[in-house]
């Protein structure tokens, strides 16, 4: 599965974000296409973010693994201005989400969220897991789990 | 948590002087260290104190303290640290070694200075565009680590409480007017509802004016033995707690609610180590880097409820002056805070409770001042506090 390329290529493939030993497997998992959370083997938490050892139990047994990408909105803005990327217009404010994953109550990732009008993106609303490509790297987006508006 | 609270410095370290530049909220055509380097001249002859008399330097990151030595031509001195900001750090560092002897007589000190992750106009100095890091944060949208998580738990804490956008500016517009009557202020020009609402959005629900205001600008402070200090020339301010709060789910995103962060350690802390608490205060000092950063700390330290912070406010305010008066008779942050008088993290705040506490804050002055409480930084890695009274 884990996706076979240099630690240098990584890193060029994602230049915007900042990488290291404990972050490596999680831009592997983005290149399948998988998103990777630690989970510790020996008592079965799960961490974000990422980390060398689990902060319960001081196990280093912690295994990126795959998350099922369902979960509910638990904060959501709006940017009216933000950092440049591809793709990202903010005539229209950008949604910028945190989902809480139904992993674990507290464990939580961001992401934008795509496919769905700004009105419609409130937090407890549910959401999957999707992707789409930005600087011909996959990344993870969100859609409403119940979304009927239009698919791009 | 149970700590064994102890508090062996209760009131024997002190302020002996606060000094500041005043902020501005443009690019001026000077250094970081210049600004740094005023006032703390200042605050040394404010409290008769040598450059030789001083043993120890205590800052933010910029300038350093070796840089500060260099530049003061302070000839010997056996501490120095640079802690993160906000100031409450430096604050507790200056308590730390003064207490145990490290060092007799501290220069504290923090400088602002508007650097690009701040304000896009600082880009246009190119003097200041080494300044990239601090506060960044987010290199992609989608990032909410860094400034961008206090947007994110503003859109949590609305939802929860069903609280409203005047919510926030309530605080906005409280600071603006006690910065009317502060000249170091940055922006002083009167706030109205009206006008708060139309400001321009950043990041929804936080507009600009939430977010504090990036300015040029130093406070300096000199700190040592509350003995020493009531030899020198200004009236003592005596420390009489301080404190940092951190829990270990720390991070923007994994905080687990407005309810279990930084804030409630500091509030327990506090109120464990020290003598007075809110019933007990001449003025309160919530920090404001962003308006919900205020809300919170106002609820956290008892003042009222979760999410009741908004009709908080409205029950206490005081119509004439457009700003709050708890019980017709505390204001928060007199000297207009981080939204106003400008971002300094922290440092604004702890020397405008110095300058009341020593009865010198001229126009903002609240008749017979003796107890200043500070609560200083966010929900996630900085939340601080102090309580301050004046001696004797």
């Amino acid at each position: 599965m884990a996706c076979e390329i240099s630690d240098e290529d990584l890193i060029e493939r994602f230049p915007a974000y900042a990488i290291d030993h404990d972050t490596k497997a999680r831009y592997r998992g983005w290149l399948d296409r998988v998103m990777l959370v630690d989970r510790c083997r020996n008592c079965g938490t799960w961490h974000e973010p990422p980390g060398p050892i689990c902060p319960l139990c001081w196990s280093t047994d912690t295994v990126p693994t795959a998350v099922g990408g369902s979960g509910t909105i638990h904060m959501a803005i709006f940017l009216h201005q933000g950092p440049p990327a591809e793709g990202v217009d903010y005539t229209t404010p950008y949604p910028v989400v945190v989902v809480e994953l139904d992993e674990q109550a507290g464990l939580r990732i961001s992401s934008t969220v795509v496919g769905a009008g700004n009105a419609d993106i409130v937090i407890g609303r549910r959401v999957r897991l999707d992707w789409i490509e930005r600087g011909g790297a996959p990344m993870p987006v969100f859609r409403l789990d119940d979304a009927d508006g239009v698919r791009s | 948590m149970t700590p064994g609270w102890r508090n062996p410095a209760k009131d024997l370290v002190a302020i002996a002087s606060a000094a500041t530049t005043g902020f501005f909220a443009s690019n001026t055509a000077r250094s970081q260290l210049s600004y740094a380097a005023q006032a703390a001249i200042a605050a040394l002859r404010a409290a008769g104190v040598s450059a030789a008399e001083v043993d120890g330097i205590i800052g933010s990151t910029s300038p350093t303290a070796s840089e500060m030595q260099q530049a003061l031509g302070i000839p010997v001195v056996t501490y120095f640290a640079n802690p993160p900001i906000p100031f409450v750090n430096q604050l507790s560092a200056a308590v730390a070694a003064v207490h145990s002897g490290l060092c007799n007589v501290v220069l504290a000190y923090h400088a602002s200075y508007r650097l690009p992750w701040n304000t896009s106009a600082s880009l246009k100095d190119p003097f200041r565009r080494g300044g990239m890091t601090g506060g960044a944060g987010a290199a992609v949208p989608e990032s909410v680590s860094g400034s961008v998580g206090y947007t994110a738990w503003a859109s949590r804490y609305l939802h929860e409480y069903g609280g409203t956008r005047e919510d926030l500016g309530l605080i906005a517009i409280n600071g603006r007017s006690n910065a009317a009557n502060n000249p170091a202020a940055a922006l002083r020009e009167p706030l109205t509802m009206p006008g708060y609402l139309d400001a321009r959005m950043i990041r929804y629900p936080l507009c600009i004016l939430d977010m504090d205001i990036a300015v040029d600008g130093a406070d300096a402070f000199v700190i040592t033995t509350a003995e020493r200090a009531r030899d020198m020339r200004l009236k003592p301010v005596l420390i009489n707690a301080a404190t940092l709060g951190m829990t270990s789910t720390s991070s923007e995103m994994q905080t687990p609610s407005l309810r279990e962060h930084g804030q409630q350690v500091v509030v327990e802390s506090l109120k464990a180590r020290g003598d007075f608490w809110i019933d007990d205060c001449d003025i309160y000092f919530p920090y404001d880097g962003f308006s919900i950063i205020a809300l919170n700390w106002i609820e956290n330290a008892g003042f009222c409820g979760p999410g009741e912070a908004g009709e908080f406010l409205r029950q206490h305010w005081d119509s004439r002056t457009n700003r709050v008066l708890i019980d017709g008779r505390v204001p928060l942050n007199p000297h207009g805070g981080s939204l106003s008088e400008g971002a300094s993290q922290g440092s604004g705040h702890i020397r405008e409770a110095v300058h009341q506490l020593q009865g010198s804050a001229g126009d903002r002055q609240v008749a017979g001042a003796a107890r200043a409480i500070v609560t200083a930084g966010g929900f996630f890695f900085n939340a601080q506090g102090a309580l301050l009274r004046a001696d004797g």
